[in-house]
């Protein structure tokens, strides 16, 4: 009844983070590189057994979870980007090196967290795995015990976190409330066959107030994670100060999986639209593509600047939340793909350029002169971000904006109608605006003269391999996107 | 049928080429990157002529193979659905034949130009830029999908802009490539809204399916002849015909062997072969068919008196080359798509040999102008040689390829309509006329210009092979494609369509003697040392001359169209800043400066006192919070968040 081997991936690598805690204790310096090494290698076995499941229709529930194709996509989407932390780990000079150890086996749990997350059913589940998450975070924001910028972040993550947690549990509290249950999920075997209900639905009507408090209260709990407005003021000082993997790391992970969960609970679940939440989902979608995109033209730090169209990525794929549709649910699965090519693209080139010391967009100057290949591969990274065709960015947008589309189409009401096409219209004018920041550095690379003294950025194996799996991947799935439309297809179909 | 199968192979060969030749290694005269675009066009000629042996020995043709490229959901008839877009190769008769001539025309052009091009500064990106231009060439050819086959079309034309201004540090060539590039780009837009008009009408780009959508008869005549002539602009453009060819002559300041490549042989040929490849909705529409044949015939007649004028040995060619277009055009306009493509086969051959002979003479002599040739026949025997075999093809000499393809146009045209055949006729005469005049301006008579004489000398053996292959072919080609009506079968399949009324066989002896007559008149005229004949009737009949040599005035016409609307643009900029502006923006603002006035005599005297009191603590209050929101304090953000949160919660509540 149990099930428990469902969650074999993250039992497994939850014991082998322990272990690699103890292993710090003993390692010599001069091995430093060894629990990387380890990292990214366990999480490639686990993300090889969950993509080995990824096709099978239904695979089973536990009496906390449920492991069906859509978790298990999300769950290999988050190996992914653990895998390639840890190939960017290797060769990010500024970590300590006593510390690696206990630094892979955070990253791991924080792994093992956002697994667990979109396989939860129960929201203490939902919590725990959100917390164990948050606090893994926590500790990797700040690793750099010296940068002072590090551990302003990290104590500002902190407090934040706190504060969001206040909030879930509040709203936790409230469900448990209105539902009298913790759960948002229950199995019953009626016989021989397996059937799934949600307890708030029932009594949809008569909570009300307090329900959808509650709902609302979840929703900004999650939103933290995801860097959605008003839960973002976080991100950019936190993105500037943690050490540069983490960074990659936090701006892609955290947010898919909350994407992931937010889709399974806001739209199957307990449906937004059934609740009247629609109009707010679009606000908060609207509110964080805009803020994101106006903030992202005023910074001159690239750290921050992508920070801010980390924001502005999250609000696009809101979208497709809103919606509620099969389109949209495709639009999320296929953007969230997308963005970790692109995204980890692009911070993977920052860091070899901030190699030299600088994440300041200054360092981008003359970057095609020093090296072209570099600069052609942020350039497509970026344009791919900013949604511009042939590129993997574009087909996902195409695909949310469409998505939205055709929810305001199938609409009853006319009010519902434009917020549908509201939020169609503001996408497309939010990736115009995104245009122009996405192009300054690029006008940084390949327009202004290189600085006296810079050389062309060092990139070795490991980031090679980074950044020519991402390239890959933006400019093959942009070409022939059929491939991946039909891995998401085969994953929405079967959200229970 | 493994040949088959792997027909798309044959345009990503030299794109993959293109970009290990454009990336890889640096930029030096010697490299030896341009042996890796040789050997994969040389790879991809193999399969073609695999192809050809298979299509010859009985492979079923048309053969098709589609993958699924992009999907997306839509609706029709209130039905959602999703809608596959395929890409895939659909090869047929006139495929065939054209992937043989390409890539043959392509390797040739390529290990010519090894000689040709050597020690130019750019020689690893010229060779590039072939693979390129050869690879989009060849995806237009396979493509089944026709918004595939326009985005090679783009590519060729975008190949062709670069190629033609290889040489960009000169402004002619520079000049030239913006010119072909913007004139056909004009007839593109004819094409793209065609292609548009399809989608909308079938909901789909494959041809198979286009096809059977016309054959069905679910294609109206007014759509079809709608679609067929926005087909006809796009081919217009590409294939220089009238009033669109203005931008052919000048494209010969690019490298003579491109000329050979890109302006004889095979893009020019592009929009004859997309008329072929749409050919089931020009059926569909007898007014567009009529519409082919006379801009063909009027094309193919223009282009001959022009070329009879030129001085320069290229625009010769170019000039000829829109000619011999223009019989193709008017074949497949009087119903002889099977001419009409047997014509482009054999031409590419003869046409391809002429442009890379005039290569060889301008590498000899370094100039273009033929009235500084003279007397090389001795200098330069094979080039000679060939030269005189492509102007025999060309003429129509009985037995020569070009005779073939000539005969069978003229009879299919003589059937459709006398008239038309009258012209093609008088063209055909004028063709031969002034190939000849070529010939004998070139290699006869006096060495002119004694200098250039002395160091003109024989090509080396990378540009005169080529010379000599395609010379063969001009004479053998047409003979071999016409033994057993094999070039017929494979075109229009295995059933001949049935012929009306037969020509009657004086026609093409009528034609021959016609062209043997022009023979003689060309050496008369040009054939001695001295010219005084041609000068005395260039004096008596000067303002034809000044005609042709301003080539219809078309140039001036465009340019002046162009102009025009520059005019046009700069008018309604005037009106717009000094007329409008001047009423409503200037008007506006004096009017309300004058209120802006009165008011600013209120405010000063009632309003300021007060304002300055509450200015001073909005301006305070203002700069706390802009420094309160920069200053980046945690507990800040809290409360932001707070204060967010709570709003969001109130618009719930109180939805």
């Amino acid at each position: 009844m149990f099930n428990l081997q469902l969650l074999a991936p993250e039992i497994v690598l939850s014991v082998l983070a322990l272990a690699l805690m103890a292993i710090d204790l003993i390692l010599p310096t001069r091995r430093s590189q060894l629990p990387y090494h380890l990292g990214w290698i366990s999480a490639l076995v686990a993300l090889a057994c969950v993509v080995a499941t990824l096709a099978t229709s239904s695979q089973g529930a536990g009496p906390l979870w449920i492991v069906d194709p859509f978790s298990q996509l999300f769950k290999a989407m988050t190996l992914l980007a653990v895998i390639v932390t840890f190939l960017l780990c290797l060769e990010y000079e500024d970590l300590s090196l006593s510390q690696s150890g206990t630094f892979a086996a955070l990253l791991l749990l924080s792994a093992v967290g956002l697994m667990l997350l979109v396989s939860a059913t129960d929201l203490l589940f939902l919590f725990v795995s959100l917390e164990l998450v948050a606090v893994s975070s926590f500790i990797l924001a700040g690793f750099e015990r010296r940068n002072r910028k590090s551990n302003e972040g990290a104590i500002k993550y902190f407090l934040f976190g706190a504060f969001s947690s206040a909030i879930f549990v509040y709203g936790l509290s409230l469900y448990y409330g209105a539902a009298g249950t913790t759960k948002l999920l229950i199995l019953s075997q009626n016989g021989s066959s397996l059937s799934l209900w949600t307890p708030v639905l029932t009594g949809l009507g008569r909570q009300g107030p307090v329900l959808l408090l509650a709902m609302l209260f979840l929703l900004l709990g999650f939103g933290f994670k995801a860097a959605m407005v008003p839960m973002h003021f976080w991100v950019p000082d936190v993105y500037e100060g943690a050490p540069m993997p983490v960074t990659t790391f936090l701006s892609v992970a955290p947010k898919i999986a909350i994407m992931g969960v937010l889709l399974r609970v806001f739209t199957l679940l307990v449906p937004a639209s059934g609740l009247g939440l629609t109009g707010l989902l679009a606000l908060l979608a609207i509110l964080t593509m805009t803020v994101g995109n106006t903030i992202a033209i005023f910074q001159d730090n690239v750290k921050r600047l992508l920070a801010y169209s980390s924001i502005a990525q999250a609000g696009y794929i809101l979208i497709g939340i809103v919606t509620a549709n099969s389109l949209g649910l495709e639009g999320v699965l296929l953007y969230s793909a997308v963005y970790i090519a692109m995204n980890v693209g692009a911070f993977t080139v920052l860091q070899a350029v901030g190699k030299n010391g600088s994440y300041e967009l200054s360092a981008f100057d003359g970057l095609s002169r020093r090296s072209m290949a570099l600069a052609l591969t942020m350039a497509v990274f970026l344009l791919s971000l900013a949604g511009i065709p042939p590129l993997a960015g574009f087909i996902g947008k195409f695909y949310l904006f469409a998505a939205a589309m055709e929810a305001g189409r199938a609409a009853a009401s006319s009010s519902s109608k434009n917020i549908f096409y509201a939020l169609a219209v503001v996408g497309v004018i939010n990736s115009v605006i995104s245009v122009y920041y996405y192009m300054k550095i690029v006008y940084h690379m390949f327009f202004l003269p290189p600085h006296e003294r810079s050389s062309a950025p060092a990139i070795g194996p490991y980031l090679l391999a980074v950044l020519a799996v991402c390239l890959a991947g933006v400019l093959a799935f942009g070409v022939w996107p059929e491939p991946l439309i039909a891995q998401m297809r085969i994953s929405a179909v079967h959200l229970p | 049928m493994t040949m088959l199968e792997h027909a798309y192979l044959i345009a990503l060969i030299p794109l993959a080429a293109s970009f290990l030749i454009l990336f890889g290694g640096k930029e030096d005269p010697h490299s030896p990157l341009p042996f890796v675009g040789i050997a994969a066009i040389g790879w991809c000629l193999v399969e073609s002529l695999g192809i050809l042996y298979a299509a010859i020995s009985g492979a079923a043709l048309p053969y098709a193979q589609d993958w699924s490229w992009f999907s997306f959901g839509m609706t029709a008839a209130n039905r959602p659905f999703v809608y596959d877009m395929p890409i895939g190769v659909l090869i047929d008769g006139p495929a065939v034949f054209m992937l043989v001539v390409v890539t043959l025309v392509s390797f040739l052009v390529q290990i010519y130009s090894l000689s040709y091009m050597h020690g130019d500064a750019r020689f690893k990106r010229y060779y590039a830029y072939l693979s390129f231009f050869t690879a989009s060439m060849l995806g237009l050819v396979v493509s089944s999908n026709l918004l595939v086959t326009f985005c090679c079309w783009e590519l060729v034309g975008f190949s062709s802009y670069i190629l033609i201004g290889f040489w960009f540090e000169r402004s002619e060539p520079a000049y030239a490539a913006k010119k072909a590039f913007l004139t056909t780009k004009l007839g593109d837009l004819g094409l793209y809204l065609a292609l548009l008009f399809i989608f909308v009408l079938v909901g789909s780009f494959q041809i198979p399916q286009i096809a059977q959508f016309v054959s069905r008869g679910y294609m109206s005549t007014a759509a079809a002849t709608l679609i067929a002539l926005g087909i006809l602009c796009g081919a217009a453009g590409k294939s220089a015909q009238a009033p669109l060819f203005i931008w052919l002559p000048d494209a010969m300041e690019g490298p003579t062997p491109v000329s050979a490549l890109i302006h004889a042989a095979t893009m020019v040929a592009a929009g004859v072969y997309l008329v072929a490849r749409c050919y089931f909705i020009f059926t569909a529409a007898p007014i567009a068919m009529e519409t082919v044949a006379w801009l063909g015939a009027l094309t193919a007649f223009l282009a001959a008196t022009m070329a009879i004028v030129c001085t320069d040995i290229k625009r010769v060619l170019a000039f000829s080359t829109v000619s011999q277009l223009g019989f193709m055009m008017c074949a497949l306009g009087a119903w002889g798509l099977t001419a009409g493509l047997f014509h482009l086969t054999t031409h590419a051959a003869f046409k391809a040999l002429l442009f890379l002979c005039a290569g060889s003479v301008i590498h000899a002599v370094h100039t273009n102008d033929m009235r500084q040739m003279g007397g090389l026949s001795k200098k330069m025997p094979l080039t000679f040689l060939t030269t005189f075999i492509g102007t025999c093809a060309i003429s129509g000499i009985p037995l020569l390829s070009g005779w073939y393809s000539k005969d069978m146009i003229l009879e299919r045209v003589y059937e459709h309509d006398p008239r038309l055949f009258i012209i093609l006729a008088i063209t055909a005469t004028l063709t031969a006329f002034y190939m000849f005049r070529l010939l004998f301006l070139t290699f006869l008579g006096t060495e002119r210009d004694k200098d250039k004489h002395a160091h003109a000398h024989e090509s080396p053996w990378p540009m005169t092979v080529p010379l000599v292959v395609l010379a063969l072919l001009s004479i053998f080609a047409g003979a071999l494609l016409d033994h057993h009506h094999l070039f017929e079968s494979l075109v229009t399949g295995p059933v001949s369509p049935e012929i009306p009324h037969p020509a009657p066989p004086w026609l093409g002896w009528s034609v021959t003697a016609a062209v043997a007559a022009s023979i003689v008149a060309a050496a008369k005229l040009y054939g001695g040392p001295h010219f005084e004949t041609a000068q005395r009737l260039k004096a008596a009949w000067a303002p034809l001359f000044h005609l042709l040599d301003r080539r219809y005035y078309l140039d001036d016409i465009f340019l002046g169209l162009v102009d025009l609307g520059d005019r046009a643009a700069r008018l309604a900029f005037w009106i717009d800043s000094e007329v409008i502006d001047a009423i409503f923006v200037d008007g506006w603002g004096a009017v309300a400066r004058l209120a802006a006035k009165l008011s600013h005599l209120f405010d000063d005297l009632c309003i300021d006192r007060t304002v300055d009191g509450t200015g001073g603590l909005s301006v305070t209050v203002g700069g706390a919070l802009r420094s309160l929101v920069a200053r980046g304090l945690a507990q800040e953000y809290l409360m932001y968040a707070a204060v967010g949160m709570s709003v969001l919660a109130a618009l719930t509540w109180f939805r």
